[in-house]
C-alpha cells in the first residue's frame, strides 16, 4: 500500500524510485571502477587541476564575486562615482552645508 | 584500472594537453587546424583534453615566460606516466627571436624534459601531425619499458 503515495498532483512509486537510484548508483560505481588508478598518490598527479595555478587553501579564494558581473559598468562610470563618493565625507556639517546650498539655489530659481 | 590493462587498451590513442607558455598564438592556430576537417587528427583517436590528468602527451607552445615557469612544471607533474612532451614551434624549441628576452626562463627544455621538437614559425599542421606520430612511437616505447619493469598498477 505504501508503495504509491498520493501527492495531490498524482502519485509516485517508491519502488520505481528505489530501483532508479539503485541502477543509477550501479552505473556510477561502474564508471568509477573504469577510471585510471595508475597515477602516483601524494604527488601533483593526485592534485586538482586548477588551471595550472596552485589550488587555494581557502575556499573563499575560489569564488567569483557577484560584483564582477557588472565590473565594466562601474569602470565606465568611475568618474561619476568617484565624484559622488568624494562628496560623502561622513560629516553632518558638510551634509547640512550642501542642504542649505541646494535649498538656496532652488529658492533662487523658483523665487527670482 | 590496472596499468597493464591501460597499456593493452590504449596502445595508440594519444590524448594531448596543450599548454601555451607565452606563444603569439600562431602555433596554437596551427594546432587548431590539425583538428579541423581538412586534417582531422581526431580520426586517429588523438584529441585535445582539458586536464593534464587525462593526457598522455603534453604539447607546449611558446618560449616559456617567467610567469609560466611554475605553471608549466605543475602541468608536467600532473600528467600521469608514461608521458611525452611535444614542443611545437621555434619559440619553444630555442626561444627564436625572443631568446635573449629578459622575461623568459625558456626555451621549454630548460624547464621540463622534451621528447619531440616540431620546428617552424608556425609549423604546418602536417609537421605537427608528424611530431604527434613520433610521440606515439616514443610513448609506446615508454609503455613497453614500464611493462618490462613490471608495472603492476
Amino acid at each position: 500500500m505504501w508503495s504509491k503515495v498520493l501527492t495531490g498532483f498524482g502519485y509516485w512509486d517508491v519502488y520505481a524510485w528505489l530501483s532508479f537510484f539503485l541502477v543509477g548508483g550501479g552505473m556510477v560505481c561502474l564508471i568509477r571502477s573504469l577510471g585510471r588508478t595508475d597515477y602516483k598518490e601524494g604527488t601533483d598527479q593526485d592534485e586538482i587541476f586548477f588551471g595550472s595555478n596552485p589550488v587555494p587553501e581557502d575556499g573563499e579564494d575560489l569564488k567569483v564575486p557577484a560584483s564582477s558581473a557588472y565590473w565594466g559598468y562601474t569602470q565606465a562610470l568611475k568618474p561619476f562615482y568617484e565624484g559622488l563618493v568624494g562628496l560623502h565625507t561622513g560629516m553632518a556639517t558638510d551634509y547640512v552645508g550642501w542642504y542649505i546650498l541646494v535649498t538656496a539655489l532652488v529658492a533662487l530659481l523658483v523665487l527670482v | 584500472m590496472k596499468m597493464t590493462r591501460v597499456l593493452e587498451i590504449l596502445p595508440k590513442s594519444l590524448w594531448v594537453f596543450h599548454c601555451n607558455s607565452g606563444s603569439c598564438n600562431g602555433c596554437d592556430i596551427e594546432i587548431v587546424a590539425t583538428i579541423t576537417p581538412r586534417y582531422d587528427i581526431e580520426r586517429f583517436g588523438m584529441k585535445l583534453v582539458g586536464s593534464p590528468r587525462h593526457a598522455d602527451a603534453l604539447l607546449v607552445t611558446g618560449p616559456v615566460t617567467k610567469y609560466m615557469t611554475e605553471r608549466l612544471k605543475r602541468i608536467y607533474a600532473q600528467v600521469p606516466d608514461p608521458k611525452v612532451v611535444i614542443v611545437v614551434g621555434n619559440c619553444g624549441a630555442s626561444g627564436d627571436v625572443f631568446y635573449k628576452s629578459y622575461s623568459l626562463d625558456g626555451p621549454v627544455d630548460n624547464i621540463i624534459p622534451v621528447d619531440v621538437y616540431v620546428h617552424g614559425c608556425p609549423p604546418r599542421p602536417e609537421a605537427i601531425i608528424e611530431g604527434a606520430a613520433k610521440a606515439v612511437l616514443l610513448l609506446e616505447k615508454k609503455r613497453e619499458e614500464l611493462l618490462k619493469a613490471g608495472a603492476s598498477r
